[in-house]
């Protein structure tokens, strides 16, 4: 009976034990586990703290961009208007070129062809039959009114130097001698070249004795006018 | 003999399947009462083996030791020192002496033992 009371309170004290450590051992196993969870927990946070960062580093840049691109559209409307002014200015230079015959001129216009008096009564002066310088240069003066872009005589062009002048029976475009008829032609709006050579230039130079014949032609072409210095 | 060695296994399982929860403030008691439980079962084992054993004693201490560790421990969080490492080195120290003296006892009857034969 005594052996069996000891025995009784021994296996009280080893359930007691047991229970005890086993118990301690799971709980350290749980702390383990939720170190580890805490662990993750933090591994967590430091990666969300790193997208953070790269999100505020990405907004930073996409400013900056943002700028960058600000600055390179107005760079391109700086450079798109520099563009109109240069394409204005070829336009001009195309226009120059043209006035003063550098370049080869092709396009619709019309044709005024002057020529002396077929018929010159007796006892008349002749000089006042045939065609003079002054008749071809008013031809042109109205001509370059009108907006001819570009006029010839004889196919000889015309250009911010030419000079004209009466030798006798000929006449000297650029020093150049041709004999009447004289056929000046013009490059431009050809409707509005004729109407203007009707205005009035045509009545007047047949009053002063001249055969004058106006016509449009649709394709025009001439030559440059090189001069020795060009 | 077959009883204290369930027992054993049955508190082992128990403790191990027990669903219980204590807060990690109060891990220092557990780790206490674990020492104080080895304590204890090492000294009976070493009365034993000297003759000395006594069933009041066994128990009385088990239970009175447990619960002065766990007092010293609270006492000590109270008053913002780790008295719990006390109750930890005392526990400690005993536990080897009594294992050493288990040692020599059961080394001095295993040299009877072979003498007699």
């Amino acid at each position: 009976m005594k052996l069996n009371g000891k025995q009784l309170f021994l296996s009280i004290i080893l359930l007691v034990t047991g229970f005890i450590l086993s118990f301690s051992y799971q709980m350290t196993e749980k702390q383990n586990r939720s170190i580890e969870r805490n662990n993750e927990w933090k591994r967590e946070d430091s990666l969300r703290s790193q997208i953070l960062a790269i999100q505020k580093s990405n907004q930073e840049l996409s400013g900056s961009l943002r700028k960058m691109q600000g600055s390179i559209a107005k760079k391109e409307k700086k450079l798109a208007e520099q563009e109109q002014t240069s394409y204005n200015m070829v336009e001009d230079l195309t226009k120059l070129r043209l006035l003063t015959g550098d370049v080869k001129a092709k396009g619709e216009g019309i044709e005024v062809t002057l020529s002396d008096a077929s018929y010159m009564p007796e006892g008349e002066n002749p000089n006042d039959y045939i065609v003079h310088e002054e008749h071809i240069r008013s031809v042109i003066d109205e001509l370059l009114v009108s907006g001819a872009e570009a006029i010839a005589v004889n196919g000889q062009r015309i250009s911010h130097d030419t000079f004209i002048s009466c030798i006798g029976p000929v006449i000297s475009v650029n020093g150049t001698q041709y004999p009447a008829p004289f056929v000046v032609t013009a490059i431009g709006d050809s409707s509005t070249l004729e109407k203007s050579m009707n205005l009035y230039i045509t009545d007047k130079l047949v009053d002063e004795g001249i055969q004058v014949r106006v016509g449009v032609n649709s394709e025009i072409t001439m030559e440059p006018y090189l001069t020795e210095e060009s | 003999m077959w009883l204290p060695v369930l027992s054993l296994i049955i508190g082992l399982f128990l403790g191990y399947i027990s669903e219980l929860r204590i807060p990690p403030e109060y891990s220092n008691y557990l780790s206490i009462a674990v020492l104080a439980a080895l304590d204890t079962l090492f000294g009976g084992i070493r009365a034993q083996l000297q003759g000395t054993f006594e069933d009041k004693v066994f128990i009385s201490g088990f239970f009175f030791n447990i619960l002065l560790a766990a007092a010293l421990a609270y006492l000590g969080v109270h008053l913002g020192i780790d008295l719990y490492l006390a109750a930890i080195f005392a526990f400690g120290v005993r536990l080897f002496n009594n294992i050493a003296v288990i040692r020599r006892l059961i080394i001095s009857k295993w040299n009877d033992n072979r003498k007699k034969a």
